[in-house]
This record gives structure tokens, C-alpha cells and sequence, in this order.
């Protein structure tokens, strides 16, 4: 059984599957500690800043732990089927998107969230989606984009609607799906041979990026007229 | 299992930072307020806007007597945009000086928010 096959590689050291658990660890470790040591140096002194920002700030980094090792399991093949690579374009255009928005919305309101999520969406999806050839891109691109608007839209309907509670629904199900992604690049690929090997250096550099980009953004960065 | 260490790192943040940012935020809003008494009658409230919501967003009113609602300057976008569903009112107030008025002829609670139903309160009418 597939699945089973893919757990144990999870758990392996051959394949890039036996990788992404370190990613993620990697890239909490990054993230969290470019927070402690923002926070410890800078951020604390910010009124209410635990109360206002951190449920969101744990979230976004906890997104970000899921969402990248993607991208190190697509470059490890590089080259996938039409099909393949559009389903891989728009899952992570689509979870990229949306949960920066989301939790940018639930701070900045819903232009600014729409906007970062659609940035960080579509960045992310095309890059994976290249894999299969401008279909992939395409995908990619049309994901980030609706993934993006979607998820600070729902942030900003659920303002007084249990939203701390959504977004961690939100985080859960899209894990789920990153996870059934992982899974499916694993049966389209396990016959095929490991194109690129690579350290965590990627991770590492996009954790810090995308984790610093998110906490300027939601401290310091634009709102929108309810959020002023 | 090979991965066994880094699963427990993982864990160990996630719980660790979990405790110190998933601080609850103090509660949004609520202050009760009873109607002041406006020109003759009519009792008078004033909304403004306070996380996310309105500001009190808990109005203690009384039965048979005219009400009227403003929002002021802090209230904007849809917030704007008014409704009781309870008693058939929905208006978009564009200025501060712009006003709902109603008289309650029923005592209970009542719901009100604006059009998306992103900001809402209670009506208490004794």
C-alpha cells in the first residue's frame, strides 16, 4: 500500500520524503528564533503586542513550516506530468495564498491581506507549478491569486465570528491538503530517480524572508480603515 | 524511528511558543450604556468603533420610548451601514449627525449589526 510506502519514507533517509520532517523543523527553528530575538529586542516594548499579534504570529510561522518543504520535494524531481505539476501549482498557489492572507487580514484588513497573500500565492505557486511547463504556471499563478483574496475575505467576515478558532480550522485542513500533496508527488515519482540534491539552505532563506516580510508587515505595514 | 528527534523538536516548539502567543486577547467589547435621554422623549445612543466592533455593543433601552442611534466619526466602512433586523431597520448612516429612529414596543434582547454582520451587539429592551 502506497500510503504506507510513503510513511516509511517519511521516515527514511533515501528519498527527499525522509527530508521533510528536518525542513520543518529547519524552518520553525528559523522562524521562531528570528522572533524571539525580535521580540526580545524590539517588539515587546509594542502595547498589547502578545494579546493583538501572537496567536496569528504562531499560526503565519507554523504556515510557513508546511507550506515550504513543498518546494524542496517539487525541485528534488524538477520535472513532472501536465497533470501533475498543475495540481502541485495550484494546491500550493492556493495554501500559500491563503493562509498569509488570512492571517494578514485578520491585522491589516482585507486590501493589505489580499494583497500579501496574492504576493506570497503567487510567487510560490508559480515557482512550483514550472515544474510541468506553463500550465503548471498558469495554475500557479490563478491560485495565489484567488487564494489570496479568498483568505483575507474570510478573515475579514469572521472578525466577530470566532476567527481565532477558524484560523486554526484553516491551518489544520490546509496542512491536511499539503500533506495529501506530499503524498501525491511521492506516487508520481517514487519509480523515478532523484534529479536534485540540496542542502537546507533554501529553507532556511525562505523561512527568514517570508517569516520577516509577514511580522513587518502585520506591525508596521499599511491597514485598512477598520484596522487603523 | 530515523526522524524521531526532529518530530520531538517539533513538538517541543509548537507547544512552547503555542503557550507564550496564543494569549487570549481581551474581550472585544461590551460595556452596557441605557439610553440618554435625548429632546423630549427620545432616547439617545452614540456608537463609535472598538476592536473591530461596536463600541458599547451591549444598549440597554426602554420599552414604548422613541430611540435614536448614531455612530460617530471612529465607525466606517460597512460598519456604516445599519440594521435591527427585529424591528425592519437597515440604514446606511453616512455622517455622524445622520440617525435610526425607533420605538421599541417589545421587551427582550435583540440583535443588531451591520449589513455583512460583521459587527454586532445587543439591543435590551425593558
Amino acid at each position: 500500500m502506497s500510503l504506507k510506502q510513503f510513511l516509511n519514507e517519511v521516515n527514511g533517509k533515501e528519498r527527499v520524503e525522509g527530508e521533510l520532517i528536518k525542513a520543518i523543523l529547519y524552518s520553525l527553528l528559523v522562524s521562531f528564533g528570528l522572533f524571539a530575538i525580535l521580540y526580545y529586542f524590539s517588539l515587546r516594548h509594542i502595547e498589547d503586542f502578545i494579546p493583538k499579534y501572537g496567536f496569528f504570529i504562531f499560526l503565519v510561522i507554523l504556515s510557513y513550516a508546511v507550506i515550504l518543504p513543498s518546494i524542496r520535494q517539487v525541485r528534488a524531481y524538477q520535472n513532472f506530468a501536465c497533470m501533475s505539476g498543475m495540481m502541485i501549482g495550484m494546491t500550493t498557489g492556493m495554501i500559500a495564498g491563503f493562509l498569509p492572507g488570512f492571517f494578514i487580514g485578520s491585522t491589516n484588513g482585507m486590501f493589505w491581506g489580499s494583497v500579501f497573500g496574492m504576493g506570497i500565492g503567487i510567487f510560490i505557486g508559480v515557482w512550483n507549478g514550472k515544474c510541468c511547463g506553463i500550465m503548471g504556471v498558469m495554475e500557479g499563478l490563478m491560485a495565489g491569486f484567488m487564494g489570496g483574496i479568498m483568505g483575507a475575505m474570510t478573515a475579514v467576515m469572521m472578525i466577530n465570528d470566532n476567527l481565532r478558532i477558524a484560523g486554526v480550522v484553516v491551518f489544520v485542513i490546509s496542512s491536511l491538503i499539503v500533506f495529501a500533496l506530499n503524498y501525491m508527488i511521492y506516487k508520481e515519482t517514487k519509480e523515478l530517480p532523484r534529479e536534485r540534491t540540496e542542502d537546507y539552505t533554501l529553507i532556511v532563506f525562505l523561512s527568514l524572508i517570508f517569516t520577516a516580510l509577514t511580522l513587518f508587515f502585520m506591525i508596521y505595514g499599511p491597514r485598512s480603515v477598520l484596522f487603523a | 524511528m530515523k526522524n524521531g528527534f526532529a518530530i520531538f523538536m517539533i513538538f517541543l516548539m509548537i507547544v512552547g511558543f503555542g503557550v507564550i502567543l496564543m494569549k487570549s486577547s481581551g474581550n472585544a467589547s461590551g460595556n452596557a450604556v441605557i439610553g440618554g435621554e435625548g429632546s423630549g422623549n427620545t432616547q439617545e445612543v452614540t456608537l463609535s468603533f472598538k476592536n473591530y466592533n461596536y463600541y458599547p455593543n451591549t444598549v440597554t433601552v426602554n420599552v414604548n420610548q422613541p430611540v435614536r442611534i448614531y455612530l460617530d466619526n471612529s465607525v466606517g466602512g460597512c460598519y456604516r451601514s445599519f440594521t435591527i433586523r427585529d424591528f425592519g431597520i437597515a440604514k446606511y448612516l453616512s455622517t455622524p449627525s445622520d440617525y435610526i429612529e425607533f420605538t421599541p414596543t417589545k421587551t427582550g434582547s435583540f440583535r443588531f449589526a451591520c449589513s455583512m454582520g460583521m459587527g454586532t451587539g445587543t439591543l435590551i429592551v425593558k
